[in-house]
C-alpha cells in the first residue's frame, strides 16, 4: 500500500517536471534549472511590449527553477554594458538580451561570452554572427510588407499618405521604412507627401503628425513604423475631425490592437514576442543543462496581421488562430 | 592675525556654551555625504551577498567613474555659480568623433585625401574638440552675456545634433582599428586595467588629484570660489572673471570628451544618443556632495563622494533587480533630501 502511494507520488512528481513545461512549450524537451542566474536586459518597460518580453522572459525562467534579474537598459547601450559587467560578476548562467544597439552591443556581448555567458538576443540583431548564442528576431521586413500590404488595400491603390518613422539610431526603424517603401513603391497613384521621425514616441508623433495636417489637409492614410506612434497619429487626427484617415501600426501592442476595436487605428502587425522570449528562456535552459547551443544562430519568426476581424482573438502579444 | 585670533577664541567660547550635542549634529550635517555613503554600502552589504564581492566593487567603480569624471568638470563650473548643461552631448558627439578619426579617418576633401592617426593623436583631437565646446560656451556666457543655463542648453542641442548629423543616427561600429592605417588599440582604453583597476578608475583618481591641487593650491582655484561667492568684490579684487569663469567650462568640455572616450571604447563603437541625461547625474553627483548651486562652496572631493553615493545607490538597486520605475524615484528623493540637509547646514552655520 504504501509502496503504491510512493510511485503514484513519484509519477506525479515526474509529470509535473517533464509534462507541464513541454506543454507550455509544444514538443521541445526543456530541461529543468537548478537555481541557476539567468539575467534579462531590455529597453525600458514604459513601453508595454518591452514589459511583457520582460515578463514572459522572467516566467518562463522561473517556471524552470531559474533565478532572474530582469534589468532595464534605457536604449543606452553604456547602461546595458554596465547591466553586463553586473551579470558577469554575479556568475550569471546566461543573458536573456533585446539589445540597445546592434554595434554598441557587441563588445559587451563579446565580454560576457569570454566568461562563459551565452546571450540569447531577442527582438533586435546585432551586426555581428558567431558572438550571441541566438538572435530570435521577428523578420521586421516581412513584418513591414505585410502591414504596407494591408495599408495599399485599404488605400484602394491611390491617395496621400504619411509615413512616421522611428527612432533613426535605431536599425528596425530602417528596415520598417525599407519594407514599406518597397511595396507602396510599387503603386504609382499612392503620394508619399510627408516622412517624419517621431522617435517611437507616442507624443512626439502626435506633435508631427499636427504639424503634417496644417500643410496636407487632404491624407488619406499614415503608416508609422510602431503602435505607440501610430496612436499618437491617431490622437491628431481625431483632434482634428479626420476620424476616416487609415492608420497602420507595427508591434501589435494592447494598446492599438483596443484602438483597433474602437475604430482608432486600422491595423496592427504582431510580432510574436511572447514566443520568442519563451524560446530564447528555453533554449538558455537547453544550452545550462547540456551545454548543447541551438543549431542556427538567427532564427527568424513570421509576424501576425491584426485587424478589425481577428481583434477578438487576441491578448497581450498572443494572437491564438 | 591676532584679530583672527581673537574670532577664533569667540567661536570657542560659543562651542563650549553650546551643548555637545550640537556639535555633534553640526559635523553629522557636514560629513552627511560619507554618512549616506556609508549607511548605503552598510544596508546593500547586508541584503545582498553578492555586493561586496571584489569583482562588484571594481565593475561598481569602474561606473562611479564616468560620473566622477563629468562631475569633477561640473563642480568647477557650478563654483563659479554657473552650470554644464551640455555635457551629457559633448559626451555622444566626443564619442562620434573619435569614432569616425579611427573608422573613416579626417577627409580632407580639398585635397582628395584621408588622413588616418594613430590612437593617441584621435585622443588628443578628441579631447581638444570637446574643450573647444566647453570654450564656444564660455564664450557664449562671458562675451555675450547669456544665462550659462541656458547658452549650456543650446550647445546641448547643438552637440547631440552634430553627434546625430555626423553619421546619420548611425552608430560607428567596431572601432578596432587596423594595421594597415596603424590606429590600432582604442578598445584598450576601456578594457585594458592596471594593478586590477579598470583604466578609467586610474583617469578618475589622477583627474581627481589633479583638481584638487588645482582647487585649493593655485591662483585659479581661489578665484573660482571668489567669483563663486560674489562676482562683484572678486571683479573689484582684481580677478579677471570672465577668463576664469570660461576656462571653468574648458574644464568642463575636457572632461566630458574623456567621458566620451571611455565610453566609446568600453562598447568598441560610436553611439551618437550616448550620454543623454548624463548632465543630470553630474549635477545631481555635485548637489549631493555638498557644492551650494549659487556657486562658492563645495568641494572637488565632495563631488566624488556624491558620485559614489549615487553609483552604490544603482549598482545596489540594480543586484536587488528593484524595478527601474522605483530606481529612479529613489534617486530623486536622495538628491532631494541631500539638498534640504545642505540648507539645513546653511541656516546652521549663520546661525551661529
Amino acid at each position: 500500500m504504501k509502496h503504491r502511494f510512493l510511485f503514484v507520488a513519484c509519477l506525479l512528481a515526474l509529470l509535473v517536471t517533464v509534462v507541464v513545461p513541454t506543454m507550455a512549450q509544444d514538443d521541445m524537451d526543456v530541461p529543468m534549472g537548478n537555481g541557476e542566474l539567468i539575467v534579462i536586459i531590455t529597453p525600458s518597460h514604459d513601453n508595454p511590449f518591452f514589459q511583457a518580453e520582460a515578463d514572459v522572459a522572467q516566467a518562463r525562467a522561473e517556471e524552470l527553477g531559474y533565478e532572474t534579474l530582469v534589468l532595464v537598459h534605457d536604449d543606452d547601450p553604456n547602461l546595458q554594458d554596465q547591466h553586463f559587467d553586473v551579470a558577469i560578476s554575479q556568475g550569471a548562467a546566461a543573458i536573456i538580451l533585446d539589445n540597445a544597439g546592434a554595434d554598441a552591443s557587441i563588445a559587451p556581448i563579446e565580454r560576457a561570452k569570454e566568461a562563459g555567458i551565452p546571450t540569447f538576443l531577442i527582438d533586435r540583431e546585432i551586426n555581428a554572427t558567431g558572438i550571441a548564442a541566438s538572435q530570435l528576431v521577428s523578420n521586421n521586413y516581412s513584418c513591414a510588407v505585410a502591414g504596407a500590404e494591408y495599408f495599399v488595400g485599404l488605400m484602394g491603390e491611390e491617395g496621400q499618405y504619411v509615413e512616421l518613422l522611428g527612432k533613426e539610431t535605431d536599425t528596425n526603424a530602417g528596415v520598417r521604412s525599407q519594407g514599406y517603401n518597397d511595396v507602396i513603391g510599387d503603386f504609382p497613384d499612392l503620394e508619399l507627401v510627408a516622412v517624419q521621425t517621431a522617435n517611437w514616441s507616442q507624443t512626439e508623433a502626435f506633435d508631427v503628425m499636427e504639424t503634417i495636417l496644417q500643410g496636407n489637409p487632404g491624407i488619406k492614410g499614415v503608416i508609422s513604423g510602431n503602435d505607440t506612434m501610430a496612436l499618437g497619429a491617431v490622437a491628431a487626427l481625431e483632434a482634428a475631425g479626420m476620424n476616416d484617415v487609415f492608420v497602420v501600426g507595427l508591434d501589435g501592442s494592447p494598446d492599438a490592437v483596443a484602438s483597433i476595436e474602437q475604430g482608432g487605428m486600422d491595423a496592427t502587425v504582431l510580432q510574436p514576442l511572447a514566443l520568442f522570449s519563451a524560446m530564447a528562456v528555453d533554449q538558455a535552459s537547453v544550452y545550462i543543462q547540456t551545454g548543447e547551443l541551438p543549431a542556427e544562430e538567427k532564427q527568424s519568426i513570421d509576424c501576425l496581421l491584426v485587424t478589425p476581424e481577428n481583434t477578438m482573438n487576441y491578448s497581450n502579444f498572443v494572437l491564438s488562430e | 592675525m591676532i584679530k583672527a585670533k581673537n574670532d577664533m577664541s569667540h567661536l570657542d567660547g560659543q562651542t563650549t556654551q553650546n551643548s555637545g550635542l550640537a556639535v555633534i549634529g553640526k559635523i553629522l550635517v557636514s560629513m552627511r555625504a560619507f554618512i549616506a555613503l556609508f549607511l548605503l554600502l552598510g544596508y546593500f552589504a547586508i541584503v545582498n551577498d553578492s555586493f561586496l564581492t571584489q569583482s562588484n566593487l571594481v565593475i561598481l567603480t569602474k561606473q562611479v567613474a564616468i560620473n566622477a569624471i563629468l562631475g569633477i568638470g561640473m563642480t568647477f563650473v557650478i563654483l563659479t555659480g554657473g552650470i554644464d548643461l551640455s555635457v551629457g552631448s559633448i559626451v555622444g558627439l566626443a564619442g562620434m568623433v573619435a569614432g569616425a578619426l579611427i573608422n573613416e579617418g579626417l577627409i580632407l576633401e580639398i585635397f582628395g585625401i584621408v588622413i588616418y592617426f594613430n590612437v593617441w593623436i584621435v585622443i588628443a583631437i578628441t579631447l581638444i574638440v570637446g574643450m573647444f565646446i566647453g570654450l564656444v560656451n564660455g564664450v557664449i556666457i562671458t562675451r555675450f552675456n547669456v544665462a550659462p543655463f541656458i547658452a549650456t542648453l543650446g550647445i546641448l542641442y547643438v552637440a547631440r545634433g552634430l553627434a546625430l548629423l555626423s553619421a546619420n543616427g548611425a552608430t560607428f561600429p567596431n572601432l578596432v582599428g587596423s594595421v594597415e592605417l596603424g590606429n590600432t588599440g582604442f578598445p584598450e582604453l576601456g578594457a585594458g586595467s592596471l594593478l586590477g583597476l579598470p583604466y578609467s578608475v586610474w583617469i578618475m583618481v589622477v583627474l581627481t588629484i589633479l583638481a584638487v591641487f588645482i582647487a585649493r593650491k593655485t591662483p585659479f582655484g581661489r578665484q573660482v570660489y571668489a567669483i563663486g561667492g560674489n562676482e562683484r568684490a572678486a571683479q573689484l579684487s582684481g580677478v579677471r572673471v570672465k577668463r576664469v569663469t570660461l576656462l571653468t567650462y574648458v574644464i568642463s568640455g575636457f572632461c566630458s570628451a574623456m567621458v566620451g572616450l571611455i565610453i566609446a571604447s568600453q562598447l568598441v563603437a560610436a553611439h551618437p544618443a550616448t550620454g543623454e541625461t548624463f548632465e543630470l547625474n553630474a549635477i545631481a553627483a555635485v548637489v549631493l556632495g555638498g557644492t551650494s548651486l549659487a556657486g562658492g562652496r563645495g568641494t572637488v572631493f565632495g563631488t566624488i563622494i556624491g558620485a559614489f553615493v549615487i553609483g552604490v545607490l544603482r549598482n545596489g538597486m540594480v543586484l536587488e533587480g528593484l524595478s527601474s520605475f522605483l530606481q529612479i524615484i529613489i534617486t530623486g528623493v536622495v538628491i532631494i533630501l541631500a539638498v534640504v540637509i545642505d540648507q539645513l547646514q546653511v541656516r546652521l552655520q549663520q546661525r551661529q
